[in-house]
């Protein structure tokens, strides 16, 4: 047995640790996180960034892991990949962390091929782009792709008798990625795309777009943009034209919501409810709504947690190629969002919301077979 | 209905951009400084704008305060920056560089202090949509268009109605002469770097009333403007005014012909090859 | 260890850049904010040339640099039409298509997705995958670059740049090539910006637009200018400071959600800083 040789020690630091916790409390476990903190994709990153931050000091408040306190160190890529692999490997060689929380596909597609080497077990939970499934070993998704997501939204639209439709998608790998899934899935179940057009990463102004594509009639528009969303609503609102809005995830916008405009609107929900004691809590911790992705990277911490418990109950060091061992035999988690890992990417439950001026309510399942 | 609808929402993001063209132009045409940090002063407007509509100050009253902290932030710019800089005899290069950093640096204050987030205004009138005749237009947009073309013609007023704004040009036009004429060049570079950012925060203002905030949000409209400044010929307010709402016109409505990722790329591509050819802009005076 | 590695690799690459910009900008005053366009060409070319197979790495990024002393040389021409500012926004707007072309053009570069799995350089039949075997080819690589400037510099050729720089209209009534002094020189820098592209892509093995914008090349504006414009030294001394600069600033103690934003204020103080007080930047002479 391997870890024979570990138990005595362990034991023996634990007799001493409860014999006199003020003097010798378990070493803190460091991780690593590259997000966009500042620059256009700042929005969604600092969002990430607060999910972590309020995991990490809830657990800690709790006496950590294992009485390990947990610690996180952030860099920013600005959504860079060079700036990207800068930032792995002075988290990897000065820090030694063994895992590192991810966004964004093309820092993350940059990262892959080094955590490969490096053995660093990476966790993404907000980039959606097909390619980052097979990216690396190391790297995990928490988010399905978006043809999971869109393939549910054209099985609901094809079965409510929708035939045409149009594409509004942001210029980037996230909305190129969503417009070919929908356009594929939605020919292959026989509907017919009339019209596409893109608008740019944080692009507020989309009447030109929208009048274009609403001229080619279509029975839906389907949108695949990460950011401002409440204007896309208002604008819709203003045109008032006849067609049934649907979107993906990225949707799930607080501010959006709440916008009377918004009513009808209807999209896939990847599943990250939280309580409302936990939004509460969230709120008055950090100062802001617990997002979408606040909600995901909190999920994402969560599953780190319960990884590191399960290495130090099986006294194993917390090595990115142990986490990932560990995180292949656990597989299903039961954190904010109920996940199992068959591949690099969770499969998550998805459900159908529709907006109705204020809240939302679920209307159909649409999780992915 | 298609066309005529893109057309209005062109002029009325074109006026603004015209603002914004006509601002920098003044700016440019004066003191030969290549104010990027003219986009920040642009973002801060809407910023003070936000906070004091937050604060319960009617909108207005909002509208000339946030004036007001323009107005400070470019004359102040011009008054520690680019004035002991013009008197070391620093490159354009230099001056450049110095704006830039400027452009940095009121950016990520405003994020540090406002975070990153989209920002949306509360005023519900600016939301409401008035039906023109087919047209659909929200009251931010309306508020735009007006104020914007009333600005410009105030400009076009006071560039040529008024001794300030003759004495403004005397400077532009020659500031060695200016000087030992007792124009006190020095000055007038303040003062007209203290209008055009009373100016600026015009649109800075009324844009972001009708989609929103973003800190960051500033340096495609001031590259759009200085793109109009430059193909309209410089020194010429009322071209770079009119080619901003050109440019912005022909970007929505080549949306008709052709697929819209291309559409910035084109109207790059079109000023590269204008440039080429006239380079002294279409309307520009001597 | 990896981390000094990267960092090296990144700056040399930054030093051939930097060489480029500090050519056309401090030395022949062709006030270029698009050298990351040229850039991305030469990254794009050698990637698309190492993933289908059909050359192998030396090869691909001499084709690289041919096409982009053909591309610097084209988009430096109308320099010799319109001066000073009228050229900088020309050039933006190069750099704007450049990257509207580099996002939309899916077939050659992946489009906004990137292009992703680009193998690792190769010389002779082997294949160099260690950071440690790429460092030294972006050793290599920067050292060339460097002789070659240097060498330049010290050439009648180079005086010759300078003196357009002081006194073009002289120049040309002395009777001598104003323009061929002026498409030579863009050629060179083009020729830089192709082989830092070719090594940038195999370092990084995934590129996409976002490397290649109009950030970058102000960055790379902002390393001539606080390295020192015209001399050799500024244009190393630059990026090795500017990609350290963000780890440096790290070491400030900042509540880490306002950290990125802080660092971002930090790094446009320097700037005015410069221009203010050290206009001539650390190594260089005056602009």
């Amino acid at each position: 047995m391997p870890h024979h040789a570990r138990f005595w020690p362990t034991a023996a630091a634990l007799a001493i640790t409860l014999a006199a916790p003020a003097f010798a409390a378990p070493a803190p476990v460091t991780l690593g996180a590259i997000l966009p903190l500042t620059g256009p994709g700042a929005v969604i990153g600092t969002e990430q960034m607060k999910g972590i931050q309020f995991a990490i000091r809830q657990q800690n408040a709790k006496g950590g892991v294992d009485g390990h306190q947990i610690k996180v160190v952030f860099e920013d890529d600005q959504a860079k990949p060079d700036a990207a692999v800068l930032e792995f490997n002075k988290l990897v060689g000065l820090q030694h962390v063994p895992m590192i929380f991810t966004a964004y596909s093309g820092p993350s597609l940059a990262m892959a091929p080094l955590a490969t080497r490096k053995h660093v077990l990476m966790l993404n939970a907000g980039a959606q782009a097909d390619a980052l499934g097979k990216a690396s070993p190391y790297m995990f998704n928490t988010l399905p792709t978006t043809a999971d997501e869109v393939s549910g939204m054209v099985r609901y639209l094809r079965a409510h008798g929708k035939s045409t439709a149009a594409v509004l998608y942001e210029n980037d790998a996230a909305g190129i990625g969503g417009r070919d899934d929908f356009v594929r899935e939605f020919k292959a179940a026989g509907g017919k795309i009339l019209a596409q057009e893109p608008s740019q990463f944080g692009q507020t102004d989309f009447r030109a777009a929208l009048l274009k594509l609403a001229a080619a009639k279509p029975q839906v528009l389907f949108v695949i943009t990460t950011a401002g969303l409440k204007p896309l609503a208002d604008q819709l609102h203003q045109m008032k034209a006849s067609w049934l809005v649907a979107g993906t995830t990225f949707m799930e916008d607080p501010p959006t919501i709440a916008d009377p405009n918004s009513a009808g609107i209807i999209h896939t929900q990847v599943v990250a409810d939280a309580s409302p004691a936990l939004m509460a809590a969230f709120k008055k911790e950090m100062g802001a709504d617990m997002g979408f992705f606040s909600r995901q990277y909190y999920n994402a911490t969560q599953i780190m947690f319960t990884l590191i418990g399960y290495l130090e109950q099986h006294h194993q060091p917390i090595t990115g190629t142990n986490l990932r061992t560990a995180l292949l035999h656990i597989k299903t988690f039961h954190g904010l969002v109920p996940m199992t890992f068959t591949s690099n990417t969770a499969v998550v439950p998805i459900d159908i919301k529709e907006m109705m001026g204020g809240s939302e309510k679920t209307i159909a399942v649409a999780t992915a077979h | 209905m298609l066309l005529l609808q893109l057309l209005a929402n062109g002029i009325v993001t074109g006026s603004a951009l015209g603002i914004v063209a006509v601002s920098f132009a003044l700016i440019y045409s004066t003191t030969r400084v290549f104010h990027v940090a003219h986009a920040g002063v642009f973002t801060l407007g809407g910023y003070l704008a936000w906070s004091l509509v937050r604060a319960g100050v009617p909108d207005l009253l909002a509208l000339a305060g946030a004036m007001a902290g323009c107005v400070v932030l470019g004359a102040a710019i011009q008054r520690f920056l680019y004035a002991p800089l013009e008197r070391r005899g620093a490159a354009q290069l230099v001056v450049l560089i110095a704006s830039l950093g400027t452009l940095a640096v009121i950016q990520n204050l405003l994020a540090a202090v406002y975070s990153p987030d989209i920002l949306q205004f509360p005023s519900a009138w600016a939301g409401h949509v008035f039906g023109l005749g087919g047209l659909r237009l929200t009251g931010a947009q309306l508020a735009t268009v007006g104020v914007d073309f009333a600005a410009f013609g105030w400009v076009m007023w006071f560039a040529h109605g008024t001794l300030l704004g003759k004495r403004i040009r005397a400077v532009a036009a020659n500031p060695f002469l200016a000087e030992i004429t007792r124009l006190e060049p020095r000055r007038v570079h303040v003062l007209v770097m203290a209008i055009a950012s009373a100016l600026v925060c015009l649109p800075g203002v009324l844009g972001p009333l009708d989609y929103g905030l973003q800190p960051y949000g500033g340096v495609t409209p001031l590259l759009t403007a200085t793109i109009a400044m430059i193909a309209g010929g410089i020194g010429s307010l009322a071209g770079a005014f009119f080619l901003a709402i050109a440019i912005v016109v022909l970007q929505n409505l080549s949306l008709l012909v052709m697929p819209g990722e291309w559409s910035i790329g084109v109207t790059f591509a079109i000023f590269i090859v204008f440039m080429l050819f006239r380079p002294r802009g279409l309307f520009a005076s001597g | 260890m990896d981390y000094l590695y990267s960092y090296l690799i990144l700056s040399e690459i930054y030093v051939l850049l930097g060489l480029s910009t500090n050519l056309l900008v401090g030395v022949v005053g062709i006030f270029s904010v698009s050298q990351a366009a040229v850039f991305g060409v030469g990254a794009y070319i050698v990637g698309d040339f190492l993933l289908s197979g059909t050359l192998s790495f030396l090869p691909a990024v001499a084709v690289a640099a041919v096409a982009c002393i053909a591309l610097n040389v084209l988009i430096t021409l109308p320099s010799l039409r319109v001066a000073g500012d009228y050229f900088v926004v020309t050039s933006f707007g190069i750099q704007l298509l450049a990257t509207a072309t580099f996002t939309n053009w899916t077939w050659g570069t992946g489009g906004a997705n990137g292009m992703p799995g680009v193998p690792p350089p190769d010389l002779f039949g082997m294949q160099i995958s260690s950071t440690r075997g790429i460092l030294a080819v972006s050793t290599v690589a920067a050292a060339l670059g460097c002789l070659a400037f240097w060498l330049i510099l010290r050439a009648p050729f180079g005086r010759l740049l300078k003196a357009i720089r002081e006194d073009e209209l002289a120049v040309a009534a002395a009777g001598k090539g104003v323009l061929r002094a002026k498409v030579s020189a863009a050629a060179l820098a083009g020729a830089f910006a192709g082989v830092a592209g070719g090594v940038y892509a195999t370092y990084l093995s995934f590129i996409d637009p976002t490397s290649f914008d109009l950030d970058a090349s102000i960055l790379l504006l902002t390393m001539v200018v606080v390295g020192g414009a015209r001399t050799l030294w500024g244009s190393v001394l630059g990026p090795f400071l500017l990609l350290a600069l963000p780890q440096l600033l790290t070491l400030i103690a900042i509540p880490t959600t306002y950290a990125a934003t802080m660092q971002q204020l930090v790094y446009g103080a320097l700037l005015i800083a410069f221009a203010l007080f050290r206009p001539q930047g650390l190594l260089g002479e005056r602009l």
